[in-house]
């Protein structure tokens, strides 16, 4: 408890040194609980999901850095390892690869790589994953860019 | 000139003392990302945490497991590592090994552990038995001892707590043998006192990188098995009837399974037959 405390206490001291450094991440802790996090995150360009700003839900186990943080999107998104409904992730190191070497900055860069490579082979998604699967790259980007313009960028007028 | 090149020195010694202090502020754990705390290294690829950072790590890794581990991946690198070493102070360290049962298996086996034992006596403990000046005085070193290599062995591996000493051991007996069979004519006119004398410098220089504080009690062990003139089954059985470890020895078919686990050390073989099994 004093441990994942004092390394949570640490990363938010990081956060705020490098604000400037990663233009794509912006990681906020809550007011008032440091085990609950949010982070603002920029789809990758030359994805469906570029233009879009996406919010991540983190919740961080008393035994952190020892187990992963629990982290999910709050915008919806369409992405064949992220669960349409509930916003959860289908990521290695968030589940059995997790390495206490990891930080909730270097998780975020890890789920934007995620966003540019999906596995269409472990599927949350189905629908999304048998597009890709399919072979059908066109109609994958075009449900993936519609999303992605309904949910996670501003509304026009 | 010279001044010029003080005030280069002294930005030099100040970029060093930069360097020193910003060390820990820029290497910090990878796990609690504080200033690295008992300072620990997987053996294999040496990367560094806090000694309580990665053994609770092992601890975490191995509980999700059924079976033991007996490696860990590194949290950086996924390099498989036995164990942790800690306690680095430039001569000694310790290890800590991701399965337990490892250290026990091999470098705890009754035999070395006996042999560690035997260094926590008083110095002399045996003398009454084997006389060691008179080993120096009939010069009963030039009768070749065919067991000292194998005595060698195990004795390096209880000290220094490794399963390969081979390197240490042939450096030793090297110069042991050596120095016996060194005949030069200074040499021939040395009281044996004096010989003795040069024979435990020689081996102490030798022993102080590798044993450290143990050095010079290991060259009275070393003396010791030589002045005994017997073979490791008869020293040993002395010894230990004075260590009050012995029980007789009565060989049993209850052991053959410990005979099997055991062939994997080569040098167990006195004790494959011992019932003292209880303790």
């Amino acid at each position: 408890m004093q441990a994942s405390r004092a390394r949570l206490f640490k990363e938010y001291k990081e956060v705020q040194r490098e604000k400037v450094a990663d233009p794509d991440i912006q990681l906020v802790c809550d007011d008032s609980n440091i085990f609950k996090w949010t982070a603002l995150i920029k789809g990758p360009s030359e994805t469906p999901f570029e233009g879009g700003v996406f919010q991540l839900a983190f919740a961080v186990p008393e035994q952190y850095p020892l187990q992963p943080p629990q982290v999910r999107f709050l915008t919806k998104i369409f992405h064949p390892n992220v669960h349409f409904k509930t916003g959860e992730i289908c990521l290695d190191i968030l589940k059995n690869a997790w390495s206490p070497a990891w930080t909730l900055q270097s998780v975020c860069r890890a789920i934007i790589a995620l966003m540019a490579h999906p596995e269409p082979d472990s599927p949350l998604n189905c629908d999304s994953g048998n597009l890709l699967r399919s072979g059908d790259a066109r109609g994958y980007q075009s449900m993936a860019r519609m999303y992605t313009r309904l949910a996670a960028m501003p509304k026009k007028g | 000139m010279s001044g010029k090149s003080m005030e280069l020195q002294s930005t030099a010694s100040m970029e060093m003392e930069t360097r020193t202090s910003t060390s820990d502020y820029t290497n910090p754990c990878p796990i609690c990302l504080g200033p690295i705390n008992q300072s620990s290294y997987l053996d294999k690829c040496f990367h560094n945490f806090c000694y309580n950072c990665i053994v609770q790590w092992t601890k975490v890794v191995s509980g999700k497991r059924s079976c033991t581990l007996s490696s860990i991946k590194c949290p950086l690198c996924k390099t498989e590592s036995s164990s942790i070493i800690h306690g680095l102070d430039g001569h000694n360290f310790q290890r800590h090994y991701v399965n337990p049962d490892f250290q026990d298996s091999f470098i705890l086996s009754k035999a070395h552990r006996y042999r560690l034992q035997c260094y926590y006596t008083e110095p002399g403990f045996l003398n009454d038995i084997f006389d060691v000046q008179r080993y120096w005085k009939l010069q009963k070193y030039l009768q070749a001892n065919q067991w000292l290599e194998v005595w060698l062995k195990r004795e390096l591996q209880a000290l220094i707590q490794e399963e390969d000493v081979d390197i240490i051991m042939h450096h030793f007996l090297g110069l042991i043998n050596s120095f016996f069979r060194r005949n030069e004519p200074e040499y021939q006119t040395e009281t044996p006192e004096l010989k003795r004398k040069r024979f435990s410098q020689t081996i102490l220089d030798a022993a102080k990188p590798f044993l450290s504080a143990r050095a010079d009690r290991f060259i009275l062990e070393l003396e010791l098995f030589l002045a005994s003139g017997l073979n490791i089954e008869a020293y040993d059985s002395v010894y230990l009837q004075r260590l009050g470890w012995n029980k007789p020895i009565v060989p049993s078919v209850a052991n053959e399974e410990d005979l099997g686990l055991k062939s994997v050390t080569p040098y167990l073989y006195i004790f494959d037959c011992d019932p003292d099994d209880g303790d």
